[in-house]
């Protein structure tokens, strides 16, 4: 940290002992950055190319082979990708992935958005409030899940009696395992969203709820065509960070199904965790963490274009 | 030209990264130079690790050159890929006699113990069951047998005795029996099918003894052929034992969908079912529960005739060397004290286990007596399931055929599991 707050006033009294002539001074203040701002990001650069970069094109590089994750190996060109996209099991994996995200991002936002707008509300205790809907964003999702896989399995079986599919444990349901993991995950999951809109609900001006007020406006259309319209960056970028969390939809599934009944909630982080590492095909499994990483890249980029053409100006 | 100020001092951060990183990993790689060699255990038995404890206290006191680490890890198939991965290998190791302690064999990760007199120490059948896994190349012995589990029906005493029953030898009195006790009340097995694995036991037995001679290495010659069509499929070859498997589930309490195998421990303990399909590795977890009750083992009997019944087992615990190992001596004379009669014996006494040494006692438990004939007569088959390639999601598919689907769709869905895997497996010369 030093070396960041001391670099910028060891180069501030270069510059008038050097005096350069006028024309060139104005030029390289305006427009071109001090060397030093440049080598200052060195260390950063170093850091995130050696523990990022490089191992993401190492991944890369043994998805060409046939790696077990230990032994040899050799090339096998684009096989693993091949076999990939004849695979079902993956097939099926990134159906249910992608049925998961969509409902997590959409019950997300939606439930988000409400307690977003009921905690900016001049309401008593409002910071108590808050302080309490972002404690199951605390909480490890894991020490939850276990909570939550208890209730499942034990506590609603006996209080839901006269409903069949909680009576037989929703957990062991291979139909409907997928809304335990969806409810817990929105669960936890709606704290954060819920702050990033409580921060834009507070950059828009008051002036406007004042002067619709007075043409007449009801609540409804106030949030229709203030309030909504002018958080648009804040749900663009809820949407696209839910989806982009939701897709790697992992931690939850541990604790309450473990991927069961049969592979009915295997999701593809699932996939490749199990087949990579405990199914000793690590290159294939690497090939299917490569084309993932292709795939949320592509849903995030087509989320930025779709959500901020919608975005208000302001 | 001396150096701006601003650049040097991002050059000493660099440096000063670079070298603290070079003492941190220098720090790792010394050490064990001293007169005591250190050496790394990797222990996979989470229930063993007392016993292991004691006797490492028992080896250092008469080796006081070498000191033994015992690391013990939940989860050990991935912990000991993880290691491999950074290429560090244990110098010592005991796993479970599993597929994928052949699979590592054979990627030649452990020692070679060929010409070793430790294996003229072994029970042949022991080396027969490791060497059927997979060594390297085909032709080396990687690995040294501890101790060997059975996997059978373990069954409550007392139960039987009130309800006037005897040890079934066949399909039909087993049936008979579930009969029994199902007018008279009691759930004949404990079902924890929460946990996928507890349904494996169970199908092993039964599918190891109904498959017909040589399933798996005709399978493995079909490989990406397997289908309907094929000469042999699980379609076409396991569907008894699935309807067995589907029968004998039939039996279980009503809540088996959502009971863990911990739940199953305790509740059999507590004599809430007749028997309990499990190996003889859970005796002792019940027997914490519950010190009193008095249990009996005895083989899935899968068909007509009592002579044809086989009792399923495998090394429950196998102990190998690290090939790259620079303490070779110290990991041997280790070895060479575990696999010591004396230490072996009191091992498999409080394990429950069977010795896997040529000329062991028999277990003095009473638990396992009905078991001693199979292991004397060589009346044993190995487990099904090492046979079968881990990349494929055996138990949740056995899970969810059990928690209601049908034997027709859940062995396709292996044969189709098989026939992928085979075709993107890579077969080494």
């Amino acid at each position: 940290m030093t070396t960041s707050t001391a670099a910028p006033k060891a180069a501030a009294p270069a510059t008038p002992a050097g005096s350069p002539p006028t024309v060139r001074r104005k030029r390289s203040r305006l427009g071109r950055t001090p060397a030093a701002h440049y080598w200052m990001v060195v260390p950063a650069l170093v850091l995130f190319f050696v523990l990022h970069t490089v191992p993401v094109i190492v991944g890369v590089f043994f998805s060409f082979t046939d790696y077990a994750g230990y032994g040899v190996w050799d090339f096998v060109g684009l096989r693993n990708y091949g076999a990939l996209f004849q695979d079902d099991r993956v097939i099926e994996a990134y159906g249910f992935t992608f049925g998961v995200a969509i409902a997590c991002t959409v019950l997300v936002n939606v439930i988000a958005l409400g307690i977003a707008l009921a905690l900016n509300a001049r309401i008593k205790f409002q910071a108590l409030f808050r302080g309490i809907f972002f404690v199951p964003y605390v909480l490890s999702i894991l020490v939850v899940g276990y909570v939550f896989q208890y209730i499942f399995a034990n506590s609603l079986p006996q209080l839901l009696n006269g409903i069949p599919v909680f009576r037989d444990n929703i957990l062991a349901n291979p139909d409907w395992a997928w809304t335990a993991i969806v409810f817990l995950t929105v669960w936890q999951g709606v704290a954060f969203s819920t702050i990033l809109y409580l921060a834009g609900l507070q950059t828009i001006p008051q002036e406007l709820y004042e002067a619709s007020s007075i043409d007449g406006a009801s609540k409804r259309r106030q949030f229709a065509s203030i309030t909504f319209p002018l958080i648009g960056a804040f749900f663009t970028i809820n949407m696209v960070l839910a989806m982009k969390t939701y897709l790697q939809v992992f931690d939850q599934i541990i604790p309450l199904t473990n991927g069961g009944p049969g592979t009915s909630t295997e999701s593809i982080t699932l996939l490749i965790f199990r087949g990579g590492f405990q199914g000793g095909e690590y290159a294939y499994q690497t090939a299917n963490a490569v084309i993932y990483l292709i795939v949320i890249i592509l849903v995030s980029i087509f989320q930025f274009k779709v959500l901020s053409r919608r975005e208000a100006e302001f | 030209m001396t150096m701006p100020r601003p650049f040097r001092r991002a050059a000493t951060a660099v440096m000063a990264t670079v070298l603290i990183g070079g003492v941190l990993s220098g720090c790792a790689g010394s050490g064990g130079d001293g007169e005591v060699v250190t050496l790394d255990f990797f222990q996979f038995k989470p229930e063993a690790v007392q016993d292991f404890a004691d006797i490492i206290d028992d080896f250092e006191a008469e080796n006081p050159d070498i000191r033994v680490v015992q690391n013990a890890v939940p989860d050990a198939d991935t912990a000991i890929r993880t290691l491999l991965v950074k290429d560090k290998v244990p110098d010592v190791l005991t796993l479970n006699g599993s597929g994928n302690f052949g699979r590592l064999a054979q990627a030649g990760v452990f020692h070679d113990f060929t010409g070793d007199p430790l294996v003229d120490e072994q029970n042949p059948a022991v080396l027969e069951i490791l060497d059927a896994l997979g060594t390297y190349e085909g032709e080396e012995i990687n690995g040294l047998g501890m101790a060997n589990n059975a996997d059978g029906i373990i069954y409550n005493k007392q139960i039987f005795a009130e309800q006037g029953l005897t040890v079934p030898t066949t399909w039909d009195e087993l049936i008979a029996v579930c009969e029994k006790l199902e007018a008279a009340g009691i759930p004949a097995f404990y079902g924890t099918l929460t946990d996928a694995w507890t349904a494996i036991p169970a199908w092993n037995a039964l599918g190891g003894q109904l498959q017909p001679e040589d399933f798996f290495d005709r399978m493995r010659e079909e490989g990406g052929d397997v289908g309907p069509d094929a000469e042999v499929s699980f379609s076409k070859d396991y569907p008894e034992a699935m309807d067995k498997l589907q029968q004998l589930y039939s039996f279980a309490q009503d809540d088996y969908r959502s009971r863990g195998y911990e739940d199953g421990n305790l509740a059999f303990a507590n004599g809430e079912s007749a028997m309990y399909l499990q190996g003889i590795w859970t005796i002792n977890p019940i027997l914490a529960n519950n010190p009193d009750i008095e249990l009996g083992v005895f083989p899935y009997p899968a068909g007509d005739d009592p002579a044809d019944v086989r009792l399923t087992s495998g090394v429950d615990v196998a102990v190998t060397i690290g090939r790259t190992t620079p303490h070779l001596e110290e990991a041997r004379r280790f070895v060479e004290y575990l696999l010591s009669p004396e230490v072996v014996d009191a091992f498999v006494e409080s394990q429950v286990m069977f010795s896997t040494l040529a000329d062991a006692a028999p277990n003095p438990n009473p638990v396992l007596a009905e078991l001693v004939p199979y292991f004397e007569e060589g009346r044993l088959i190995g487990f099904i399931d090492h046979q079968i390639p881990p990349s494929i999601p055996l138990q949740p598919i056995v899970q969810e055929f059990l928690l209601g689907g049908s034997p027709e769709a859940a062995l396709r869905e292996l044969d189709n599991e098989w026939r992928k895997v085979a075709l993107r497996t890579t077969v080494r010369e």
